[in-house]
């Protein structure tokens, strides 16, 4: 069917209490679909349903007051924050509260562990025929990357959309999984979609570990013609891209493919020909929808192509060098990118483990204590990602490399780095910040999923 | 002797703790300009709590106010610092930080930024007590009523008064920061207190010292140039030769000798392996 | 408010202290780090106050996850201040 009317189209979805209904996260702060599609559910007193949404974000209220009433029991999400995060963290949620990577999640729609009912797909750009795509449209947001399990795998797959194109739209969302389109005036508010541009970081702090990040890469063994890398869009990853390129562009290395979410400095790499391909599953900001547009070296892909570890053939399983983030990490190199310290969710997984376990070199960079909280804990508040995929650790004030990869050690010392074991790093923390008192946790309010849909750790509530 | 010296206000709690990581090779912990003068009592007691807990990896200097010497170093008896900047240099401030220095022996780093100070110079840099001069840029404009060009020819004659000044005591010439924030700017600034000899050069932000070391830092080209000179004296104990079509004697002999010197107290010197790469 | 004195900042890393007369010796701490540096940060306080020997005032705090060393010189500061104000 295709509709202007969202409450005809939810009489032919032939909803009932208790279904799973899946949702995508690339309108990111801007999105105005889950809101209203959660609302209208709620509205038809619906219960228990699974809210499976690839991520959550602040602008996400209606979610957070489904919980509060009971129209939804179960939450399945890669990455929260915002209101639901702390409807979640006050134990409101009645059923399971479910963390999954990117990667998993695909694999567990793929395989059928996560059936979906109906999945509720904000499409910026749809055709008659009933394909979609995120590249066009007034919402425009690029790839749609994790919609396209959910597209093809979900009982019934509706595309949402504000801009219905006279002309075929070539998309990631192929006609032939759509069942039902909607018309609505707005799926979303541009500006909290994508960022005009994303600052790269002048915080000296920042700049610094990106140097020292930088100086990692160069010596790793890895810099050489077919390098693949991947860094997300936080400040730090951001100026360790720029320098990446730079490296390339002085050593006269040329890169295979970057992967996972986009972003202008990558883009950069592409049009310098510096690198071959950029893997997006997902853009950060204006430059890299453009790019997707105009670059035929720019392809979008589907998070199962990018991240399923039973995919043999995803695109990460080839990466070299993956830079990731921390808000806390153990002396055994574990991360938690979840919670913080004290167990406010703050986040989750998303490629996280996927790419920290796949690529050669997964590359840690975050400052020795944020305020008074250090980094290196003695005890992990949440467990996101194991510390045997992890090969170092890059601080301000140092470089702490795992004990499984002395090579690496080896190749650093030896350029001169300042390597440290990570014990002398924590101590080196707490002369400043003291050792802190250990954290006691609350309840249990649900677990973090491994990629491969095991228990990776259980979550708590802050105590008290 | 250093390259980079870096202020660090000292009010701002966050900047005093991450200090020492911006790889500067001395920091300047600023009571002066840096401070308001409401907060001026509150930066004494940040500052000396501060180096007492966390005292950093390089020489660390503070820069005291003129007008308020006995305060500032009511704060300062004990503290692991290795000298005192001492802002409006002259004969007659000098001599007052003389008797609050009561003997202690730390370096002191003389801030040129009056048209006065200039008339006294070699006063300045002769006295035994002075162990540099930095040029203080931005006071000094103002007091010249110069603005700020492109091509810093109103700072050109300060500039060349300080170091024919510094180097004819054998003192240290630190030239004035880059007060913009435009890096162009600041690269071409920098690139001419190097093209005019200074030693070092001040950094009011923690982004400037890296590209600051670098600069001040002897290129491999240079080093390598420097080292076939020395060598060749070595081996044959000429002081005058031709090396490549070039003259050498001894000014240029002992100008090799410095910046090899120089490499190696920046740990430029590369072993003879690495320099086959 | 003539009799209160007040120091440091509510900037991260800082902490803004406020000294009040009072009968007897009071501790108000609020902390971004509850629960890994209450006690810790508490002990701080007391400790200096003992050490500059003040036996009786009310001390505020409002941490923003500040250090030993800035919580102490903002507390140093602020006694010396109202010293000056109460006795000066």
């Amino acid at each position: 069917m295709r509709t202007d009317d969202l409450e005809a189209l939810l009489d032919v979805l032939e909803l009932r209490d208790g279904m799973r209904v899946s949702f995508h996260h690339h309108l990111r702060n801007g999105d105005a679909v889950m809101n209203e599609v959660l609302a209208a559910l709620r509205r038809r007193g619906l219960k228990d349903l699974h809210l499976y949404a690839s991520a959550l974000f602040p602008v996400h209220t209606e979610a957070a007051a489904c919980i509060e009433e009971g129209t939804i029991r179960h939450v399945t999400t890669n990455y929260v924050n915002g209101p639901v995060a702390e409807e979640i963290a006050r134990g409101k949620l009645r059923g399971e509260f479910t963390m999954q990577t990117h990667g998993g999640r695909a694999r567990a729609v793929l395989q059928g562990e996560n059936a979906i009912d109906v999945a509720f797909l904000a499409t910026p750009a749809v055709d008659a025929e009933g394909n979609g795509s995120g590249i066009y449209g007034a919402a425009a947001c690029g790839s749609l990357g994790y919609a396209v399990e959910d597209h093809a795998c979900a009982k019934r797959s509706v595309l949402i959309t504000d801009s219905l194109e006279d002309f075929p739209v070539p998309g990631q969302l192929s006609a032939s999984h759509t069942d039902h389109v909607l018309r609505l005036p707005s799926i979303g508010d541009p500006g909290g979609i994508v960022s005009g541009t994303l600052e790269v970081t002048r915080d000296p702090l920042g700049l610094k570990i990106a140097r020292m990040a930088t100086e990692v890469i160069r010596h790793s063994g890895l810099l050489r013609n077919g390098v693949s890398f991947q860094s997300g869009a936080g400040g730090i990853s951001l100026a360790i891209t720029e320098q990446f390129n730079d490296m390339l562009a002085a050593t006269g290395t040329q890169a295979s493919f970057f992967s996972g979410g986009i972003a202008a400095p990558h883009v950069k790499a592409l049009e310098r020909n510096l690198v071959e391909k950029l893997y997006d599953v997902q853009c950060f900001d204006e430059e890299a929808i453009g790019s997707l547009q105009r670059n035929t070296g720019h392809i979008p892909i589907s998070a199962g192509d990018y991240a399923d570890p039973t995919n043999a053939s995803r695109v990460i399983k080839d990466l070299d060098i993956v830079i990731l983030g921390a808000s806390e990490v153990d002396t055994g190199f574990n991360v938690n990118v979840t919670t913080d310290s004290y167990g406010n969710l703050i986040g989750g997984s998303g490629g996280h483990s996927d790419t920290a376990e796949d690529s050669k070199l997964a590359i840690i960079v975050a400052p020795l204590f944020r305020g008074r909280t250090p980094l290196i804990q003695e005890r992990l508040f949440t467990k996101t990602t194991s510390g045997e995929h992890i090969d170092c650790l890059v601080s301000e004030r140092g470089i702490a490399v795992h004990p499984a990869n002395d090579k690496l050690a080896g190749r650093l010392k030896a350029a001169g780095l300042p390597v440290v074991d990570i014990e002398t790093l924590m101590q080196s923390a707490h002369a400043y910040t003291g050792r802190p008192k250990p954290i006691t946790r609350g309840d249990a309010i649900g677990i973090v999923e491994g990629r491969r849909g095991d228990v990776q750790d259980t979550l708590y509530r802050k105590a008290g | 002797m250093a390259r980079s010296y870096l202020f660090v206000p000292g009010n701002v709690p966050r900047m005093l703790q991450h200090a020492e990581v911006f790889e500067a090779d001395a920091l300047i912990f600023d009571l002066e300009d840096a401070v308001s003068l409401e907060e001026k009592d509150e930066a004494r007691q940040l500052v000396r709590s501060f180096l007492q807990t966390h005292p950093p990896s390089q020489p660390a200097y503070v820069r005291v106010n003129a007008d308020a010497l006995a305060r500032d170093f009511s704060i300062l008896d004990g503290l692991p610092i290795h000298g005192v900047v001492l802002p409006k240099a002259s004969i007659q401030t000098l001599a007052s930080l003389r008797e609050q220095l009561d003997g202690e022996e730390w370096s002191v780093l003389a801030l040129v930024e009056t048209p006065s100070a200039f008339l006294e110079l070699s006063d300045l840099a002769r006295d035994p007590g002075v162990d540099g001069l930095i040029l203080g840029g931005v006071d000094l404009r103002a007091a010249l009523h110069a603005h700020p060009t492109e091509s810093g020819i109103e700072l050109l004659y300060a500039r060349s008064r300080l170091l024919m000044a510094a180097r004819a005591y054998g003192i240290e010439a630190i030239d004035t920061p880059y007060a913009e924030s435009d890096d162009a700017g600041f690269e071409t600034d920098l690139k001419r207190s190097v093209a005019l000899g200074f030693d070092a050069k001040c950094a009011i932000h923690p982004n400037q010292v890296p590209p600051l070391n670098a600069a001040f830092t002897p290129s491999q080209e240079r080093i390598r140039e420097a080292r076939r000179i020395v060598e060749r004296h070595e081996q044959t104990g000429e002081v005058r030769f031709s090396l490549d079509g070039r003259m050498v004697d001894r000014p240029v002999l002992e100008e090799a000798k410095q910046l090899l010197e120089r490499a190696k107290r920046y740990k430029a010197l590369k072993k003879e392996a690495d320099d086959a790469d | 408010m003539k009799e209160t004195v007040t120091t440091g900042s509510l900037e991260s890393s800082d902490c803004l202290i406020r000294l009040e007369p009072s009968e007897q010796l009071e501790i108000d701490l609020e902390t971004d780090v509850h629960e890994a540096f209450y006690e810790h940060i508490h002990t701080l306080i007391s400790d200096t106050l003992e050490e500059m020997g003040v036996q009786s005032v009310y001390v505020r705090c409002k941490d923003q996850g500040a250090l030993d060393f800035t919580i102490r010189a903002r507390l140093i500061a602020a006694i010396e201040r109202y010293r000056e104000l109460h006795d000066g």
